[in-house]
């Protein structure tokens, strides 16, 4: 096991002499999440605290004065405005106003005959400020509609509630904890699976075909080192940069996106209780537990393809099927009632993602998670000592 | 020191336009001895098996039939142990770009299973004895080729090694490299150790080689002392043995 440590460490060293690819492989996602949330976080909040701190621009006809007191009442939503010159559709494209309200010109009359009247509200809902005049004209409608019905009933000595004969109130039983777990199981191994791969694929190709290709295999393999321990040692490296890139990744994320979680938990209930059930640390022991083993799986699958590719080229192109086939069953991972088929905890991949995203939402199931665990580990155990025959193989090392 | 009797290696390839799988046998019944104190110069044209030859050496491959004892050990039957003993160096072996030489030989140290100070003392020693002490803590991806050589033939050299195996170790290298290669060769031969040497340099086989040995087709011939192949040959030097084989073989 001495000469697989070395061989790992060799790997590193020579990774940490390559300032830029460290740089972009575990320094940049810690800086680019960060500043890429904040950026696209910050530009929509300053769009959305312009548009709704601002009054939409309105042209109000209404010729019996029935709304114009209550849209004047409302000086923070609406700013009356003059008639455009020209083209109202224009006019609006042009953001010049939001909105043209029309109110019938006999809306007096029919509001005191108790009839109904029409208000034409003539806007652009694709322009989000013209949409937002929208939404408050109905606000502001429904409001003064309650207004005058409960008038109409109290003048003919009628109560108020006759025509709202029940109320339903909602008690929200969910807890928000919960619900971020069972999101977060969801993307969860999505992510970690995607990362772990795309993480250490080049990497990966680096140490065995670039080897190759570099005329440095050979030195290694001169050595008294078994071939085992060679072997072994470079999938510790793939293995261990995989972990490192998913976790750098999932940290950086999880640090940006934190913000959007807590601004989105305001105001809603959320049991201390559940959200330290997520961070539990048997929690994220067993995700880690099970993501380990799959994470050599890949690494092997990397070492694998990369041992028998005569160059770094053919090794990539060899590689991006499996990275294609991870990335589908990632997303099919993510597919709403997956967990219901029967089949889904004896197939590899998949049992680790339904594992991990039962075990979030806090239906951990021993059995399952046993399935996955011990599944995974012989496909990765296999595949070592397929890695391993391999690099035996003279005309894997050799061309003849 | 390195002992191989009747020792056979082949490979399948596949024909590239009849896409018929075809058999070529590398190393026919191949028979030589190297003792402790000698250079032995393996001699043959491209494609002969030299290079085949030496990796089963080394250890690198695993011979069909025959055997290889190399340093006492069965290279068969125990390839680490065989590997060991031996400083392999080839023209096909790179370094690590990114390391310096004084980083490359301390971690190939290791490897060898040799503490890191005592790799690096031996590294200082061998760099010095090359003429690179001054670049020992340069990376070595701006490297010439004969500096890239010089590291590689410390590498080999590192664990102090019973049987050095040298696969043309002066292709590439000009006059004055090659001239340190062949100094440190002698060398060699004066501690005692086993030496084999692969190399298309006729000059280079007369004047430090020993015994010589000519593969033609995996099979050898000759494999005596310089003088008595010239002697029994009636030849002036070793070119026209290597014609005379060529044209028998």
């Amino acid at each position: 096991m001495n000469g697989a440590l070395l061989v790992c460490k060799k790997e590193f060293l020579e990774l940490s002499k390559d300032r830029r690819t460290v740089f972009f492989t575990f320094l940049l996602p810690l800086v680019l999440y960060p500043l890429l949330f904040a950026m696209v976080g910050g530009l929509s909040r300053t769009d959305e605290a312009n548009r709704q701190g601002r009054a939409s621009r309105v042209v109000l006809v209404d010729p019996g004065g029935v709304l114009t007191s209550a849209l004047k009442a409302e000086p923070e939503s609406f700013e009356l405005v003059a008639p455009p010159a020209g083209d109202l559709r224009q006019a609006i494209r042009d953001q010049r106003l939001e909105m043209k309200i029309q109110v019938e010109a006999d809306a007096p009359l029919k509001l005191s005959r108790h009839r109904t009247f029409t208000v034409t509200a003539a806007c652009d809902p694709s322009e989000e400020a013209s949409g937002l005049a929208l939404t408050r004209l109905r606000k502001i409608l429904e409001k003064q509609n309650r207004r005058w019905v409960e008038e109409r009933l109290r003048l003919a000595g009628v109560s108020p509630e006759l025509d709202r004969p029940s109320r339903l109130e909602t008690q929200e039983m969910g807890d928000l904890g919960l619900k971020v777990g069972r999101t977060l199981g969801a993307f969860l191994p999505y992510l970690l699976m995607l990362m772990m791969f795309a993480g250490s694929m080049q990497h990966g190709i680096y140490a065995t075909a670039g080897e190759k290709e570099r005329g440095t295999l050979l030195s290694l393999l001169s050595t008294r080192l078994p071939r085992h321990q060679i072997i072994w040692g470079k999938l510790l490296y793939v293995f261990a940069v995989g972990l490192l890139s998913a976790f750098i990744n999932l940290l950086s994320m999880g640090v940006s996106i934190g913000s959007v979680v807590r601004a989105g938990a305001e105001g809603q209930a959320m049991s201390a209780g559940s959200l330290a059930d997520l961070a539990r640390p048997s929690t994220l022991g067993l995700t880690f537990l099970l993501m380990a083993p799959l994470g050599l799986l890949f690494a092997n699958f990397i070492v694998m393809m990369g041992i028998r590719a005569r160059n770094s080229v053919e090794a990539g192109t060899s590689i991006m099927p499996g990275m294609v086939v991870v990335l589908v069953m990632a997303v099919f991972s993510m597919a709403p009632g997956l967990e219901k088929l029967a089949f889904l905890p004896y197939v590899p991949i998949l049992n680790v993602s339904l594992a991990i995203r039962k075990l979030f939402s806090q239906q951990g199931n021993a059995f399952e998670f046993w399935v996955a665990l011990l599944m995974t580990l012989g496909l990765a155990a296999v595949m070592t000592w397929l890695s391993t025959r391999l690099l035996n193989r003279e005309t894997s090392v050799f061309t003849v | 020191m390195i002992e191989l009797a009747e020792v056979y290696k082949g490979f399948t390839v596949r024909d590239r336009k009849t896409r018929q799988k075809k058999r070529i046998e590398a190393v026919r019944g191949v028979s030589f001895s190297v003792h402790p104190g000698e250079i032995y110069g393996l001699l043959g044209p491209n494609g002969a098996g030299k290079s085949t030859t030496l990796r089963l050496i080394a250890g690198l491959m695993q011979a069909e039939r025959g055997l290889i004892r190399v340093g006492g050990f069965d290279a068969g039957r125990e390839p680490e142990a065989a590997r060991a003993c031996v400083g392999y160096l080839s023209g096909d072996l790179n370094v690590y770009g990114r390391f310096t030489p004084r980083e490359f030989l301390r971690l190939f140290g290791q490897f060898q299973g040799m503490q890191a100070r005592v790799a690096e003392g031996r590294a200082l020693a061998l760099l010095e004895r090359l003429g690179l002490l001054d670049f020992m803590d340069v990376r070595m991806e701006g490297f010439s080729t004969g500096q890239k050589q010089k590291v590689s033939v410390a590498r080999a050299l590192l664990h102090d090694p019973r049987v050095v195996v040298f696969d043309e170790p002066t292709t590439g290298l000009d006059v004055l490299t090659a001239k340190t290669v062949l100094d440190l060769l002698r060398e060699l031969r004066a501690e005692g150790r086993a030496v084999i040497v692969s190399t298309h340099v006729m000059p280079m086989v007369e004047d430090i080689c020993d015994r010589v040995g000519i593969l033609f087709d995996g099979v050898l011939y000759g494999d005596a002392p310089l003088d008595q192949l010239l002697a029994a040959r009636h030849a002036r030097n070793l070119d026209e043995v290597f014609f005379q084989l060529a044209g028998e073989a």
